[in-house]
């Protein structure tokens, strides 16, 4: 039997085990036994592990933990991406098939909120519906710019460009892949529990009192917490211990060192949204009231310890697509990566200052103005370690080599993105501005220029340049490069305007508009057609080729780093042996030079 | 490579020099009705002239490198050049510097000019509640309520009516969830909080009305549920004397019953 199905049946079983002990509980109690919330809840977390159990962690750790022989999994062909599997490649690609697929599935969600908007008033949906597409649209992005990029390649790359064999903890890496379903089938699940109407965000006391939707996005975004917390540990402790001999942390390629930072924020602030939103999920279930006025609780709470994580959390979507854009760029234009050492020192400046920044979303929340003045300092502070980036990126592309290849067009397009992205952000973070322009269409504009165009560009110059080492063939080229045209050109004539909108009194979260905005909105709608249909060029060139494109070589870059050093795709234990790492990954224009004997 | 340098400078120069005129010359704000609107519109100018130098800066590198760097064989590799130390100590100390320059102006001047006066001649007092605006003056004894009722039907709506010239103290609270009070032509908005009294001050100056520009409207700018879009009303702001004779209007229509029989479709 496939662990999926097995899984899946020892998950309904457990969850109507949880939830008929809740409910025997609750009548001992003299309260109404089924009350939607507690039988949930008890019964989601009974359901998780049965479903954790059934999908590989019986048969691996609790076997081994009852003194019986364990049964790691082992299967061929398609059948191994549907098991406990502890290749770090196969993981690299369940990840990546299953968050690209979720985030084409968020975009065809903003192409309805799009269709709302392209008029004023009230078209094909009515206001609730709207907050429920615009809420679910955005918290499955979100989980699409934290987990994309470090799920896909952190997996499928960082033991490669490090000489290792695997990571340092296989089944655990397995565990932080088979932690998602739960997750992705409770949103799956939301709309026919009312959805949630709070965004991503959840606010209460909104978020207490709305429909039992919103208890399915507290568990399902605690659940998925859960698994980045898994994946960090695996990570730092992959990235300290596995490096191949003379893999030195100066030799070390710069998107390791990006996952590096993004895994010390994961680790260490995740904690804080999944404590938010047990916190929220209380008061709904279990009358807690943390966060309820009328009880005594306080709303501004949640927001300091949601923000806390959700802070650092934007630069766990960035800093991964930053190390792509560094690495491309370097490779792409045949010269070292430049300011090197500066470029990690910006990753770690930015790593320390995230946790120091969170309120800055909360400059109009009625927070005490003294505490203004050091989140604007701090915010604005940030722009330093995060131009080291752009003097690292500006100084690799000056005097190189270019070679304009498909990601190496993702990453450009990236850094000009990525530029606006900060630029818009400044104004965010100066107090007087941000009165103006805080839940403002500007606020809209200024994230998807970082997130979507900083963020998904990285995940996209990443696909096109490690495509042919995952699937052993190459996409092609030509589809590459018009797909990238169209979505650069749309994206940015769907989201400049958007800050005018902002500025021009369009607030964000809203069904509906003042007619006088008509004319732009209308604009951005049709601009944005144009930029998710260039989607269908991308998933039509990456099924084709991955079908049928031409094999590809171990290095068709010819390119310096470990992971086109080996064959492509890599064979399972990646290196025929141990790789000798003799200098850095970097040294083009010097002759003679060499990474690493393979 | 110094002819390289010294071609970027010239072009960033001259694109700068464009991106400033065109900073300085296009007008993208919405009318403004206070004194902290026109404050805060020139923090905003500020910004785009400190951010017009390093968005040129940037694509003027790009864009040459672009145009001049690109490989013309596969075999070709770039120069060995891993750092050049005084090129970065330098932006290091350029970025920061632009980093604290506008941190104090317009981050930490403005947040003094926000602050500088806590008083208002006119007291206004608003409790949010889904999805309405009540909105109290307390030194008149008059409340008006708006009503959900849309962009659609906004002639019909309640109007928040300020007097010109004067100095108004919001005080801002909610009933159930959290909202936003937000007037586009103030260029501000306070969160509108469960047990806890918000303020906002603003020095209102010349007349305006929803029928001339949009700005002029409370908007709820924090998600609220269903009735969110719709939470909103106009604002006049108007000469005192018409102000005075605003209130009487409205006091009459709040003896005859009128306001709140009408309930807005979601």
């Amino acid at each position: 039997m496939l662990p999926v199905i097995r899984g899946t049946i020892w998950a309904i079983v457990a969850f109507l085990i949880g939830a008929v002990l809740t409910a025997i509980v609750r009548a001992a109690m003299g309260l109404a036994p089924w009350a939607f919330g507690p039988v949930f809840t008890v019964g989601y977390f009974f359901g998780f592990t049965g479903w954790l159990l059934g999908v590989g962690v019986w048969d691996t750790w609790l076997r081994e933990y009852l003194g019986m022989e364990p049964r790691p999994f082992k299967a061929e062909g398609w059948r191994r991406y549907f098991g406990f599997n502890t290749d770090h490649k196969v993981i690299g690609i369940q990840y990546g098939v299953t968050f690209v697929f979720m985030f084409l599935a968020a975009g065809l969600l903003a192409m309805l909120m799009r269709f709302e908007l392209m008029r004023p008033g009230r078209d094909i949906m009515d206001f609730a519906e709207y907050n429920r597409i615009m809420s679910l649209h955005g918290f499955m992005m979100i989980l699409v710019a934290v987990t994309a990029v470090p799920g896909m390649f952190g997996n499928y790359f960082v033991p490669l460009m490090i000489g290792a064999e695997d990571m340092a903890f296989p089944r655990m890496n397995a565990l932080s892949y088979w932690i998602w379903p739960p997750a992705a089938f409770l949103l799956l699940l939301s709309p026919f529990f009312g959805g949630w109407d709070t965004g991503w965000t959840g606010y209460p006391p909104l978020a207490i009192t709305n429909a039992d939707g919103q208890l399915l996005y507290n568990l399902a975004f605690f659940t998925g917490g859960l698994s980045s917390i898994v994946g960090s540990v695996n990570f730092l402790t992959t990235i300290i211990t596995m490096r191949a001999p003379g893999m030195t942390w100066g030799r070390v390629p710069i998107f390791v060192w990006s996952i590096f930072f993004t895994s010390v924020m994961s680790l260490t602030a995740t904690q804080f949204v999944g404590v938010a939103m047990v916190m929220n999920l209380l008061d709904r279930i279990a009358s807690t009231a943390f966060f309820d006025p009328v009880q005594g609780g306080v709303p501004l709470v949640y927001q300091h310890i949601f923000w806390f994580y959700s802070h650092p959390a934007v630069y766990v979507m960035i800093l991964p697509s930053l190390g792509i854009m560094l690495e491309v760029l370097a490779h792409f234009s045949r010269k070292p990566l430049f300011a090197y050492r500066w470029a990690v020192a910006g990753f770690a400046g930015i790593t320390a200052l995230s946790f120091t920044v969170w309120a800055h979303h909360m400059f109009t929340s009625g927070m005490p103005e003294v505490l203004h003045v050091p989140f604007m300092a701090t915010t604005e502070a940030i722009s330093v370690p995060t131009g080291l980036i752009f003097l690292s990126a500006l100084g690799t592309i000056w005097q190189g080599k270019l070679r304009f290849k498909t990601p190496m067009l993702f990453a450009l397009g990236m850094l000009f993105n990525f530029l606006i992205g900060g630029l818009t952000g400044i104004f965010n973070s100066d107090l007087p501005v941000d009165m103006q322009l805080h839940d403002t269409f500007w606020v809209v504009s200024h994230f998807h220029y970082t997130i979507l165009g900083g963020g998904i560009f990285g995940l996209f110059a990443g696909i096109y340049y490690w495509f042919p080492k995952m699937t052993g063939r190459m996409y092609d080229e030509r589809l590459g490069r018009i797909h990238f045209w169209l979505m650069f050109v749309f994206f940015n004539l769907t989201f400049l305007p958007m800050a005018w909108l902002g500025l021009n009194g369009m607030n964000r979260r809203i069904g509906d508009y003042p007619p006088q905005l008509g004319g732009v909105n209308a604009f951005v709608s049709m601009m944005a057609f144009v930029l998710g249909a260039s989607f269908l060029i991308f998933v039509y060139n990456m099924v084709v080729s991955w079908v049928r494109g031409h094999v590809a070589e171990a290095n068709p870059w010819g390119v310096r780093t470990l992971e086109w050093a080996t064959s492509s795709p890599p064979p399972e234990h990646n290196f025929p042996h141990v790789p000798e790492v003799l200098g850095g990954p970097y040294d083009y224009g010097v002759p003679g030079a060499v990474h690493a004997r393979v | 490579m110094r002819r390289d340098a010294l071609i970027v400078f010239i072009l960033w120069v001259l694109l700068t020099v464009v991106g400033e005129a065109i900073v300085m010359a296009i007008d993208i704000y919405p009318p403004v009705a206070a004194v902290e609107a026109e404050h805060i519109d020139q923090a905003a100018r500020t910004l785009f002239m400190l951010a017009t130098p390093v968005f040129t800066f940037v694509v003027v590198v790009m864009l040459y490198s672009i145009w001049r760097f690109r490989a013309r064989d596969e075999s070709e590799e770039g120069p060995a050049v891993y750092i050049h130390q005084p090129f970065a100590v330098g932006w290091l100390v350029v970025t920061s510097a632009l980093a604290a320059l506008l941190f104090y102006n317009p981050g930490y001047v403005g947040w003094k000019f926000l602050q500088r006066d806590p008083t208002g001649d006119l007291v206004v007092q608003v409790v949010a509640a889904q999805w309405h605006w009540h909105v109290t003056y307390p030194q008149y004894d008059l409340t008006v309520t708006s009503k959900p009722i849309g962009f659609e039907r906004m002639e019909e709506n309640a109007e928040l009516a300020l007097p010109a010239g004067k100095r108004v103290k919001f005080e801002i609270t909610s009933v159930d969830v959290i909202h936003s009070f937000w007037i586009p032509a103030l260029r501000m908005k306070v969160d509108a909080v469960p047990g806890l009294v918000t303020t906002m001050y603003a020095t209102v100056t010349e007349p305006g009305s929803y029928e001339e520009d949009a700005a002029f409207r409370v908007q709820c700018a924090e998600l609220c549920g269903t009735g969110h879009p719709r939470m909103n009303m106009r604002v006049t702001v108007m000469e005192p004397e018409e102000f005075e004779k605003w209130v009487e209007e409205q006091k009459k229509m709040m003896e005859m019953g009128g306001g709140m029989e009408e309930e807005g479709d979601h």
